[in-house]
């Protein structure tokens, strides 16, 4: 059959380009073969190009010419700089932009996977309409094509009448992984509309660093690292080569560090699983999980009682480092925490020694040290051990980096019923009580929904956001989405919750659109580059800054004087928000705009902390705490390790739950492309599945083999997948990699692998109201 | 005559199989599909595999990318009984797909695993780069657009890189590199002329461990593989 219809292609391709000597002898000859019943494809006759002989050049043939257009990448939160090769419309290669320095001109395997992004034959092309009235999840919503007036008119009446019934807060609004310009423009369209409600994913991922890092110096964001120059780095539970911010410049700096500088910098991973980052390590340290707080105030006792700190810094720039010390001496002996960390203590003093010893050495918190209960005052105590060897913004530390100052928008016109939808509190309660510090807390939103407090969301719009699928507890989000009246997502696909929405806007990829970019953390440096329409639109989608821009204009006053002088369209707003940074012939032409070189020791300004001193006891958290008229003793505003607070009983649930990141998930709620997926998982070197690893002994004690099909179960649910056999996770562990488990939206990644965060408790950190991912307790059986 | 090689520092390398994305990208290599991977069917020029030792704590696992190793005493040559594949004068070896029967004794011979066969009709699609051999009369091995149903393919080391590059007179290794090389973006690979004293494959493979695998076979892989330590 298959033989048949290619033998059809061979001929319709020819009858199209004339016959030719070598055309006809072949058509003969192809039919007799197929007569003589011979194998046509074991012959290995090759299709013959499609040009006659006629035409043929030299080189590549004409159809290979194309050109290369700049572009930014928006597969992970790097956004890193490429160029996109566009054949005859085409777009058919992607490679770095060497003209982008934040990853010397290098990108991931993901940014390849931008081509299948494009051409995912599954991409929504029209407004879809749900008919379905009921949501759940299996439940078909039996979308119906609708236009784009159609679907406008829809929203904007929503929108109308929310306002003028004076309940602009009502509205929320979710934002997945967009472009700085399309974030830019949600901010303002929330803003001007009156709604405090415009969440992001961020409360999912690392809050609690830039918590831990703020009580510090004030800063509440993530830092940047100095790679070229530093030489020891002591990592906590950061995978730095598969899902650390930016992933590219850690994979293009990884070599650096190792070979292309005269000191090879000693790379020290610290956490309970052998990762990928582990294996390419000089050393892995398996640690007890969600001890990583203890383990770095040990490293701080060792290089105090050593008297290896930075002491002009410390006298200099710091401020309670009296207190500190003495809570670092008292409680946090090698000897002591070797109990807690299961890490012997002479490892303890031998790796504090080397990080004292050796400069300019840093120390990264990453995820899995960092998204526990409590995650921020590890992230504090990692941050001190920067500040203790003076790797503070200086050569080979910490990087403190300013923002592009793009050009400002106009005055945001007050309108009356706005201002007051902004002053209401925000759904996700941030700043309240439970969450002091906190700037986002993504997974208190459906709990809010739910309850209907501090008041009830009538309607959501997403844009690419697919929270039902990555944050902890998917079953809270599906509940919280089915009570939603009216929602509508914007995206290019139907994720998991598209399946929940009333209106469906096809997006556009990053590939068809407009927008500037920047990483946060980047490489010190400023660095902004220019997203631009490679290709046209794929059928009937538009960019999200289109669809606001259309929007506005059907709505009163307030919202659409917000988005007037700003450039009039996408592209128009692209220009006027980058025209103070850089002319845009120059801009289109090179795709990159960079800033100047990283200025070190900016200490007299970047410490934003009631002493303006690095603080080891937090100023910042008293203030706080106090304008809430609570009043804690040092201690619990110095770093410190608290006990984990676990989500189910040791007893009943015997086993952790500790999910990964690996790359070709990292960043991305979609996962329908066959690239990524067929490599998904290297170490064990295979693709399509998401099989939950165990120690050989942990195996035995479960009476469970290789390859056994196991349920996972936690008090929250149960999930099922095999296991796979490993040495390099702790006895006692489950670890299943994220990424998989989709339920809805392309026939690569549907029904495929598992979904952790299914089975995973709900909680938080208090100061940053990060979402805690590793502390479910699960047990583990055969299916 | 070059002789070309390609040098991977495994020191350098972070596993992160850009390598193996690219190389699919370049050379319109089709993807798989979970029943392919199942059955081992699915189709890589370049992949990559993890090598495990030791236990618990002191597991130790070597992920090791393999393009085709471009043997100098390639046993899938020599078994061959079309003729199908050989080695060019650049030490290259290449498949010739018009003269491939599909027998696939070349995979069996094959030590390293290098070589796919075409179980089916590839989809084209519409990242495919649709180009033109050179030079038509010549019937040079070229594997654009897309490989035909049953025929065994692999690696070209992108030789259609390398011939255009010399043509207009660019320099290999430095100018013009293997799809895989050009991706990498830890840079751990080095492509060139292994002849060359002065070129940088000799130059590192002069000052540093190197091995190639399987050595004992006396295949004398031209894809070398600087140690960790």
């Amino acid at each position: 059959m298959g033989e048949k219809r290619r033998m059809e292609n061979h001929l319709a391709g020819k009858k199209e380009k004339g016959k030719t000597f070598f055309d006809l002898s072949r058509r003969k000859f192809l039919k007799l073969t197929a007569m003589a019943g011979l194998s046509v494809g074991a012959m290995g006759i090759q299709q013959p190009s499609k040009a006659s002989p006629s035409q043929s050049s030299t080189g590549f043939g004409n159809k290979a010419k194309g050109k290369w257009i700049p572009t930014s990448c928006l597969n992970c939160t790097a956004r890193c700089g490429i160029m996109v090769k566009v054949v005859n419309g085409n777009a058919i290669q992607i490679k770095g932009n060497r003209s982008s320095l934040i990853s010397e001109g290098q990108i991931c395997p993901r940014g390849h996977i931008g081509l299948q992004v494009l051409y995912d034959p599954e991409r929504i092309l029209s407004p879809l309409k749900r008919t379905q009235t009921k949501k759940g999840k299996g439940i078909s919503p039996q979308w119906q094509p609708i236009t784009w007036d159609q679907a406008l008119e829809e929203i904007t009446k929503k929108l109308r009448s929310l306002q003028e019934s004076q309940k602009p807060h009502h509205l929320l609004i979710f934002s997945g992984l967009n472009s700085r310009s399309h974030e830019d423009l949600l901010f303002r369209f929330a803003e001007a509309f009156g709604t405090p409600n415009l969440v992001s994913g961020e409360g999912l991922e690392l809050e609690s660093e830039k918590a831990g890092i703020w009580m510090a110096d004030g800063h509440f964001d993530l830092c940047a690292y100095d790679l070229d120059q530093t030489n020891y780095i002591l990592s906590f539970g950061a995978d730095l080569i598969e899902s650390s911010p930016p992933v590219a410049r850690w994979l293009r700096k990884w070599g650096r560090l190792r070979r292309e500088k005269p000191i090879r910098t000693k790379i020290v991973e610290i956490q309970p699983r052998f990762s990928l980052t582990a294996a390419k390590s000089d050393e892995w340290i398996p640690i007890k999980a969600g001890t990583d707080a203890a383990l770095a105030m040990a490293i701080a006792h060792v290089i105090i009682q050593e008297g290896l700190f930075d002491q002009k810094f410390i006298r200099e720039w710091t401020h309670g480092f009296e207190a500190y010390r003495q809570i670092v001496l008292r409680d946090y002996a090698p000897e002591k925490v070797s109990k807690l960390t299961g890490i012997p203590s002479e490892t303890i003093i031998r790796v504090a020694e080397e990080f004292g010893r050796t400069r300019p050495a840093l120390a990264i918190s990453g995820k899995g040290a960092t998204a526990w209960p409590g995650g921020s005052f590890t992230s504090y105590a990692i941050h001190c051990l920067n500040a203790l060897v003076g790797s503070i913004d200086a050569p080979g530390g910490l990087l403190y980096e300013e923002p592009p100052a793009y050009r400002p928008f106009p005055n945001l016109p007050r309108d009356e019923v706005a201002k007051r939808g902004l002053e209401q509190p925000p759904l996700d309660l941030h700043g309240t009580e439970n969450f002091l510090a906190a700037r986002i807390v993504t997974n208190q939103v459906p709990k809010s929904i739910l309850e209907g407090k501090p008041y009830p969301i009538e309607m959501a719009i997403g844009f690419n956001s697919n929270l039902n699928m990555v944050a902890p507890g998917c079953k809270q989000w599906e509940e919280a989405l089915q009570k939603i009246p009216f929602y509508v997502h914007v995206a290019p696909f139907i994720s998991e919750m598209a399946e929940y929405a009333d209106l469906v806007l096809p997006a556009t990829t990053f590939l068809e659109e407009w927008g500037y970019d920047h990483s946060t953390p980047g490489a010190g440096f400023v660095e902004v580059r220019l997203k631009q329409p490679v290709v046209k639109p794929m059928g009937n989608s538009k960019p999200i800054g289109d669809i606001l821009f259309h929007l506005v204009e059907k709505l009163p006053g307030g919202v659409r004087s917000a988005f007037k002088d700003i450039g009039e369209s996408t592209a128009g707003f692209v220009r006027y928000r980058t025209s103070s940074l850089v002319p845009w012939e120059e801009f289109l032409k090179s795709g990159v705009w960079r800033g100047p070189d990283y200025q070190y020791g900016k200490y007299a300004r970047i410490f934003q902390t009631p002493s303006r001193k690095f603080e080891f006891v937090s100023g910042n958290l008293r203030v706080l705490q106090m304008k809430k008229g609570r009043n804690t003793g040092e201690e619990k505003i110095a770093p410190h390790y608290s006990e984990v607070k676990w989500a189910g009983d040791e007893g009943q649930y015997p086993l952790l739950l500790f999910p990964y990141q690996p790359l070709l998930t990292f960043g991305n709620g979609s996962q329908n492309y066959p690239w990524a997926q067929e490599i998904f998982l290297p170490m064990q070197g295979v693709g399509w599945v998401s099989p939950a690893e165990i120690n050989p002994e942990t195996a035995k004690s479960l009476k469970v083999k290789d390859r056994d099909e196991v349920w996972i179960e936690s008090p929250f649910g149960k999930i099922k997948t095999y296991v796979k056999v490993s040495e390099g996770i702790q006895p006692g562990m489950v670890c299943i990699p994220w990424g998989q488990g989709h339920t809805s939206y392309g026939k690569w990644q549907k029904g495929i692998g598992c979904n952790p965060n299914e089975v995973m408790g709900i909680d938080f950190d208090s100061i940053s109201g990060q979402s805690a991912f590793f502390n479910t307790r699960v047990k583990v059986y055969k299916a | 005559m070059a002789k070309w090689g390609m040098v991977i520092d495994l020191d350098k390398c972070v596993g992160c199989q850009a390598c193996l994305v690219a190389c699919k990208e370049e050379n319109n290599v089709p993807h798989g599909s979970p029943e392919e991977q199942k059955s081992r069917r699915d189709i890589f020029w370049h992949k990559m595999i993890a090598v495990t030792s030791g236990k618990y704590p002191h597991v130790r696992v070597e992920v090791i990318p393999m393009p085709c190793m471009q043997c100098d005493h390639p046993p899938c040559v020599t078994v061959c009984p079309a003729k199908a594949t050989f080695k060019r004068e650049d030490g290259i070896v290449v498949q010739y797909f018009r003269r491939c029967i599909g027998c696939k004794y070349c995979m069996v011979a094959c030590p390293y695993g290098a070589r796919s066969f075409n179980y089916k009709v590839q989809e084209t699609k519409p990242y495919h780069r649709q180009d033109d051999p050179p030079d038509r009369k010549s019937w040079e091995p070229w594997p654009f657009p897309t490989r035909t149903q049953g025929v065994v393919e692999k690696c070209t080391f992108c030789f259609h890189r390398i011939d255009q590059g010399l043509k207009e007179g660019k320099k290999i290794g430095i100018e013009v590199v293997p799809a895989c090389v050009e991706s990498c973006p830890s840079q751990a690979r080095i492509f060139g002329d292994l002849e060359d004293p002065q070129s940088p494959v000799s130059r590192i493979l002069a000052s540093r461990a190197s091995f190639r695998l399987r050595e004992d076979l006396h295949t004398l892989p031209k894809v070398i593989y600087l140690s960790r330590s």
